[in-house]
């Protein structure tokens, strides 16, 4: 027990003496890793905010007007309402009058008093808008809306659908999902194969004192243990550089996106946070990982 | 004052016939991926507190025959005996308890330049015997016996070669081998330094460390009357019991 409390402590000792001895190359290795580290971050933090600001968009893009005609009652309307409400492709159902659909048109900018004024009447129908679950049965929908004896067809469409913008939206999700996998993967094997480079070289720096441990009779698990903590630590100390600049980072440019862009994603905590661990895990794995292998090289000299 | 001051020198007691060796070759060969042979049939015996020179012109082997014992190489052929124990066949796991055996000084000195005498001895312990008690005490005793007991704190560069290489016997000597591995101690030390260095190791050796130790340097040699093995080529040409660099009578320029 003695003795296996003095290997500990001499490998953590070894380990901190071996960081600080060697500080200019300990520090080359850890920043080249942080940097590795912030682009991981940074990706993956990208890819979720580019994938929120997309699911936002496609939010609202899950809402179809269904175009009636004048003059119905709202025993009718109500009837197709309820009927909507359990279709099971729907997920929310309401009803906007001719006149709400003024206030909603020019909410967003569009005056239509002069047009009301020359038709002497409001030329926007009311319609039922539903909510659907999925963005895939907005077009079975909009087929099964024309058929409705309700709806007006007199302007040509029956509903709102543009089928061209959800393909769009949905490709454009999955393109950005694959090209940020791709992405951390790749930077996942550019990363390991520079700090297995770097730890070769400060392990190289050290080649006769693993000379000496293993002339004087250590075991291959006594002189890795060192380098390996070693690996650890530097792992993790480039993780949290790396954690630490993707965070403020995405504070300062959520903000910007916001308060320039309108964009209005909100900032994620808990992804952050899960971003921070899995950064510090990754580091202390690849650390350690490199550090055994860049040993393994002189140990099996 | 040190060890080496107080006693003298004396040559090692004559194996009984019966005594098994603490080293033993028996037809060990060594051929490099090259080609190049660098042991060719080789059969030693070398007993406990036997002090051995190897000796040879460079390239001739000796260095090998050093790495062949602490299983640095292994045979190409034949059979090497450490204390009983069979070292060619011997598997990576149990090797540091082989190492353990040997107190192994270079040329080179190979010290750590970061770290002071007292931390380059203790070293040694730290990574063969963790949890060592009286860990100072054992480091201040060997420096004491290596004549160094005043150069605790000071650091390799600030020493001469000839006190580099006693830090290096001390390191060597700190958990007390059986057998003590010289590979060129003099190498680099002028004529009166060696010549400490070897007092030293005599010193070792009187103490019944086995000590082998393989040079080049024929003044010490002829000086020491001690077993020699003679390599030329990979093969050992001479075994004497007391004898000189050259074979008697031989000539050199």
């Amino acid at each position: 027990m003695r003795g296996l409390l003095a290997s500990v402590r001499f490998a953590l000792v070894a380990a901190g003496q071996n960081f600080t001895r060697n500080l200019a190359v300990s520090l080359a290795g850890v920043f080249t890793m942080g940097l590795i580290m912030l682009l991981v971050g940074g990706t993956l933090l990208l890819t979720h905010t580019v994938d929120a600001i997309l699911a936002q968009q496609e939010t609202q893009a899950d809402e179809i007007h269904i175009y009636l005609q004048d003059q119905l009652s709202m025993r009718t309307v109500a009837d197709y309402e309820l009927r909507f409400s359990h279709d099971s492709r729907v997920n929310g159902v309401a009803f906007t009058s001719k006149d709400q659909a003024v206030v909603a048109a020019q909410q967003r900018g569009l005056s239509l008093q002069p047009a009301i004024n020359t038709l002497g009447t409001n030329p926007l129908p009311a319609s039922i808008d539903l909510h659907v679950r999925t963005l895939g049965a907005l077009g079975q929908l909009n087929t099964e809306a024309g058929t409705l004896p309700i709806v007006d067809n007199n302007s040509g469409h029956a509903t709102d659908y543009s089928p061209g913008v959800i393909p769009r939206l949905q490709s454009v999700i999955t393109v950005t999902v694959w090209v940020g996998s791709v992405l951390s993967v790749v930077l996942a094997v550019i990363s390991l194969v520079i700090i297995m480079n770097t730890i070769r070289t400060a392990v190289y720096i050290r080649r006769t004192e693993i000379e000496i441990m293993k002339l004087v009779g250590a075991g291959d698990w006594f002189v890795r243990w060192p380098f390996i903590l070693e690996g650890v630590f530097g792992g993790v100390l480039a993780a949290a550089i790396g954690a630490t600049a993707v965070a403020v980072a995405y504070r300062f440019v959520l903000s910007q996106a916001n308060t320039q862009a309108f964009l209005g994603v909100s900032f994620d905590g808990r992804y952050l946070t899960a971003m921070v661990v899995l950064l510090l895990a990754f580091g202390a794995v690849l650390g350690g990982f490199g550090s055994f292998l860049g040993v393994r090289r002189f140990l099996h000299a | 004052m040190s060890l080496a001051a107080v006693m003298p020198p004396q040559v090692g007691q004559k194996p009984d016939p019966g005594m098994r060796p603490v080293i033993s070759f028996h037809g060990v060969s060594k051929t490099y991926p090259n080609g190049t042979e660098a042991i060719r049939d080789v059969d030693l015996a070398i007993y406990q507190g036997d002090f051995c020179f190897v000796v040879g012109a460079s390239g001739s082997g000796k260095t090998t025959l050093v790495r062949l014992l602490i299983r640095e190489e292994v045979a190409s052929t034949g059979r090497i005996f450490v204390d009983g124990q069979e070292t060619t066949r011997m598997t990576r796991r149990r090797l540091p308890r082989l190492r353990r055996k040997f107190g192994i000084v270079f040329q080179d000195y190979k010290l750590l330049p970061k770290l002071t005498v007292a931390q380059n001895v203790a070293f040694a312990l730290q990574v063969t015997k963790p949890g060592q008690r009286h860990l100072k005490e054992k480091v201040e005793e060997t420096l004491w016996i290596v004549g160094l007991e005043d150069k605790l704190d000071t650091f390799p560069d600030e020493l001469s070669g000839g006190e580099q290489q006693r830090v290096a016997i001390a390191r060597a000597l700190v958990h007390r081998p059986r057998i003590f591995l010289a590979d060129e101690p003099t190498g680099n030390l002028d004529p009166d330094t060696s010549w400490g260095i070897v007092q030293l190791l005599l010193q070792i050796n009187h103490r019944g460390t086995t000590v082998l130790m393989a040079t080049h340097n024929r003044e010490i040699v002829d000086l020491c009357r001690r077993r020699v093995i003679a390599i030329d080529s990979g093969r050992v040409v001479r075994d004497e019991t007391e004898g000189g660099y050259l074979r008697e009578g031989e000539a050199t320029i």
